[in-house]
């Protein structure tokens, strides 16, 4: 859906809100005013049987939409949270509170509510209204019988005084009307009229009544007096106001009205079972004869008689309506509470679903670009906080997007910048291997993989001790291990020379070992080697040429003194010189003394070549440098030799004590010898990681840049004198205990001999 | 969506037949006579119990009360396609008036007034609520002739609150009428 589809939805649904807000203001107007009008009702429309079921029905419709609304999104959710959709537990958690939040108060304020109501139409019954209109209504019945009763009175007197008049004639007739004006007078009525069944014979009226023409009474009336003998009405009278109260009696007049005793009445036979119409003509038997007296109630009266009645009937009717009325209230607010409750519930799960659209397209637009999409772009139409929290994002996805463009530009320099590094690595004479932080090597260029013998799959990925783990290539894993883990700002280069049988041959390589360190910390290390057997073999071959130099001049020099003698007492035996005897003498010192510096010559050598291994053994370092700097103390005055093994305490060490202590007099000695007074010979111990170096340093003449290389080399001397095999045999004792010995020179004067060993 | 709905319509429909059960009259309709003449089937019955002491009360206190006599006319053997063959109501609206002494009867018959009468005492007043007589209430034109037919009828007589605020009708139950066949038309 494209943000114009999504903002016109989001304007359909904000109208669709709107409108339904619209429509709830409007249905609680509606009822608010029905419940207003509701009092001015009559009961029985309040009550009535089609508006309760109407109602129940709203409820019952109303309750089924809540309910489908809920149940629909609450399936929804479960269905979500099944398939585990991105964002249902917010959406899970927001719906339980918009629902809570609107449940709760409104089904509390329901049940207070139906409480109070409850309440109130109990009371309003209780009160003592009902004894009151009952008596009212009481003595308003009791006045109009009490109407009734003396009306039926004077119309039974009138019929039994009209009992002997015979009203076929005519005479009679014409007097009939005077009788009943007397009669009227006399019982103080207001209408007073005589009847042949139905047949009107005469009446009369009172004419101050305000009665305006003889009232009707009505077949009904005088049906029932011909067939009960008596029958009472309460009717309006023509023309005037009140209530006229009829009363109508029956009888059948004397046979024979001479015979007949004055008011004597027969009164008419009772209906029998079998109904017969008592109006119906039968010619066989007289009709009886009804007087209807009437009594006029004044209007005053008689509206009050009937307010007290109908005061009565409709509290009546109210208290038999009271269960409908509760039921028709409780209906009418069970429904607006549902209203209420529908309407909060619909918008509670509108705005949670509001809510929740823009942080699932955040979270899904998160998913997307986590998985390499960054030209996703979130589009909610969204003005809020929330609207600002997407444009952040989207921003946030355009910067990411830049930034990993200039990355993978990077990133492709430095592939080609890694390209050329590893074709210079390629191409290097130099072996060289990479291993990370984790000890497993990484790179291993040719030459290094040349010089090992090896494959790369043998060696990247694996750690050295894996790769290296013959016995041969194993030294090199060995001088790794015995490494010290590089430490931050305390990185150092080591390098040592090793030895190895690799592919049949015997080799020497310089190693050097190189930490990788950045700002993160430490990367790894880097091992350089260097095959140096052709190197160490054209040194050996130029130091055994030296050497063979040297010891022919050794030899020389003897031979000469030898050779001069031996020829001199030739030539005095030649000529016969008897004076012989001291010069042999002479010649055979000579030659004994020469025979003799060959032979410590030949000695000096035959030790060196037979120099035996070193055994290691527990020593105290410190205690034996001390020992041996004393012995220097006094040999030369003005050169001092110091001693500087004081402050932290060394670790003991395995060494060869005896060895160790003959370099040190080797090297103290050539130092005092090389010193010339005032100056000083240092002799001083650090303890680094995992290695020990002791420095022999001397004030003394220093050595020259050119001897340096040959300096190690049996027969090599500087001092003109000796038999050069000094430092020779410090190297080698040096290099039996895997050590190296290096010569440097001493700041402002002298040299520095530096031993170093490897602890542990 | 439309089975969602037919639920929804099934449970409206179904609630008032549950609630019915609740509210169940105590009265019944006793001899049911029909009798055909002419082309009009007349209608006799006699409601025994039913109106109790607060119908009575009710109608006493001069609110409008209507007992209404649902009739259906009904094939004999009724099969399911014979459902609501004819159906006809006839109700009878009782009002007192207290100051007059008297109730007003009004007779309806399928919603048109056939009848008005006052009565002015409670046996007058209960024969007229209780006894119909000969009351055409069905015409024989489109009824299949020699088919045996019965009528059925049953009162609703007003209505009461189950659960204070559920409305039921009261009713009685079914009753049967005698089965009679049609004339031939000639």
């Amino acid at each position: 859906m494209s943000l114009r589809d999504r903002l016109y939805e989001q304007g359909k649904n904000t109208r669709t809100l709107l409108f339904g807000l619209v429509g709830l203001l409007f249905i609680f107007t509606a009822i608010f005013y029905l419940l207003q009008r509701d009092r001015e009702m009559p009961a029985y429309l309040v009550t009535n049987r089609v508006l309760l079921f109407v109602l129940w029905y709203v409820n019952v419709v109303l309750i089924l939409a809540i309910l489908f609304v809920l149940l629909r999104d609450l399936f929804k959710l479960f269905l979500e949270r099944r398939h585990r959709i991105l964002g249902s537990k917010l959406k899970t958690k927001l719906v339980a509170t918009y629902i809570g939040l609107s449940l709760f108060p409104v089904l509390t304020l329901f049940v207070i509510a139906t409480e109070l109501l409850q309440g109130s139409i109990d009371r309003w019954f209780a009160t003592p209204v009902r004894p009151v209109l009952e008596q009212g209504n009481a003595v308003a019945q009791a006045l109009i019988d009490r109407i009734q009763g003396s009306c039926a009175s004077a119309a039974r007197r009138a019929l039994a005084d009209l009992g002997t008049v015979d009203l076929s004639r005519d005479a009679e007739r014409e007097r009939l009307a005077e009788r009943l004006r007397s009669m009227l007078t006399e019982n103080d009525l207001d209408f007073l009229a005589v009847y042949e069944g139905t047949d009107f014979v005469q009446g009369v009226v009172d004419s101050r009544s305000g009665i305006s023409d003889l009232p009707e009474p009505g077949r009904d009336l005088l049906g029932e007096a011909a067939t009960e003998g008596r029958a009472v009405r309460t009717v309006e009278p023509p023309g005037g106001r009140g209530r006229l109260i009829l009363a109508a009696v029956s009888g059948l007049p004397a046979a024979d009205p001479d015979a007949s005793d004055a008011g004597t009445v027969v009164a008419p036979a009772k209906p029998e079972a079998t109904k017969k119409d008592p109006l119906a003509p039968e010619p066989a038997e007289p009709k009886p004869r009804i007087v209807v007296a009437g009594s006029l109630l004044d209007p005053v009266l008689a509206e009050r008689t009937e307010r007290l009645i109908e005061a009565f009937q409709t509290y009546r009717q109210l208290e038999v309506q009271k269960e409908d009325l509760r039921a028709s209230h409780l209906l009418i607010f069970l429904m607006v509470t549902l209203l209420i409750l529908l309407a909060s519930t619909w918008t509670g799960l509108y705005l949670a679903r509001r809510v929740t659209v823009p942080i699932l397209a955040l979270a899904e637009g998160t998913r997307r670009i986590s998985d390499g999409d960054l030209d996703h772009r979130v589009e909610v139409p969204a003005d809020d906080e929330l609207g600002v929290l997407v444009a952040s994002f989207n921003r946030m996805t355009e910067e990411l997007q830049r930034s990993n463009r200039a990355l993978q530009t990077t990133n492709e320099r430095l592939a080609e910048e890694r390209a050329l590094v590893a074709a210079v690595l390629e191409n290097v004479a130099a072996g060289i291997v990479s291993i990370d932080g984790a000890g497993r090597i990484f790179t291993c260029n040719g030459a290094a993989l040349q010089m090992l013998h090896q494959s790369e799959d043998e060696v990247v990925g694996r750690t050295a001790a894996e790769a290296w783990s013959d016995p041969e290539r194993s030294k090199l894993a060995a001088l790794l291990a015995s490494l010290p883990e590089p430490q931050a700002g305390r990185d150092r280069r080591s390098a040592r020379e090793v030895q190895m049988v690799v592919g049949g041959d015997w080799k020497t390589f310089d190693v050097k070992v190189t930490p990788i360190r950045d700002a993160a910390g430490s990367r790894g290390r880097v091992l350089v080697l260097e095959d140096l057997t052709e190197l160490i073999q054209a040194q050996q071959l130029a130091a055994w040429n030296e050497a063979a130099r040297r010891v022919a001049h050794e030899i020389k020099n003897p031979l000469t003194p030898i050779r001069l003698g031996a020829e001199r007492l030739l030539e005095k035996h030649r000529r016969g010189d008897l004076q012989i005897g001291p010069a042999i003498e002479e010649a055979a010192d000579i030659i004994v003394r020469e025979v003799e510096n060959l032979q410590g010559m030949v000695d000096e050598f035959s030790r060196y070549a037979r120099m035996p291994r070193p055994r290691p053994a527990q020593l105290d370092l410190a205690k034996l440098i001390d020992e041996t700097c004393h012995l220097y103390r006094d040999v030369k005055v003005g050169v001092p030799v110091v001693c500087e093994t004081g402050g932290e305490p060394l670790p003991a060490v395995w060494l060869d004590g005896e060895q160790i202590r003959r370099a040190l007099i080797n090297l103290i000695d050539n130092g005092v010898e090389a010193t010339d007074p005032p100056g000083q010979v240092t002799v001083s111990v650090e303890v680094t990681e995992g290695h020990l170096e002791i420095r022999v340093a001397d004030t003394g003449r220093g050595i020259p840049a050119a001897a340096k290389d040959k300096l190690f080399l049996p027969y090599f001397s500087t001092k003109g004198r000796g038999t050069g095999m000094g430092l020779a045999i410090v190297h080698r004792i040096v290099t039996d205990h895997h050590g190296t010995l290096r010569v440097e020179d001493n700041r402002p004067t002298g040299s520095v001999f530096t031993i170093e060993l490897p602890l542990g | 969506m439309r089975s969602r709905s037919a639920l929804c319509c099934a449970l409206l429909f179904l609630l008032p037949g549950l609630l019915g059960s609740l509210a169940r009259a105590q009265g019944q309709i006793r001899v049911l006579r029909a009798t055909v003449e002419g082309d009009q089937v007349l209608v006799s019955f006699r409601l025994d119990g039913g109106i109790d002491r607060s119908l009575l009360e009710r109608i006493d206190t001069g609110l409008p009360t209507q007992i209404v006599y649902e009739l259906e006319l009904a094939r004999d053997r009724k099969r399911w396609y014979d459902q609501g063959l004819e159906r006809n109501t006839l109700e009878i609206t009782a009002m007192y008036d207290a100051v007059a002494r008297e109730t007003n009867l009004h007779f309806r018959l399928g919603g048109e007034l056939i009848e008005s009468k006052t009565v002015r005492d409670r046996p007058a007043l209960l024969d007229a609520l209780r006894k119909i007589e000969r009351v055409p209430v069905f015409r024989t034109r489109g009824l299949t002739p020699g088919v045996r037919y019965l009528v059925l009828a049953r009162a609703i007589l007003g209505s009461r609150m189950v659960l204070a605020i559920i409305p039921t009708d009261v009713r009685t139950d079914w009753a049967e009428s005698n089965k009679f066949r049609p004339p031939a038309v000639p």
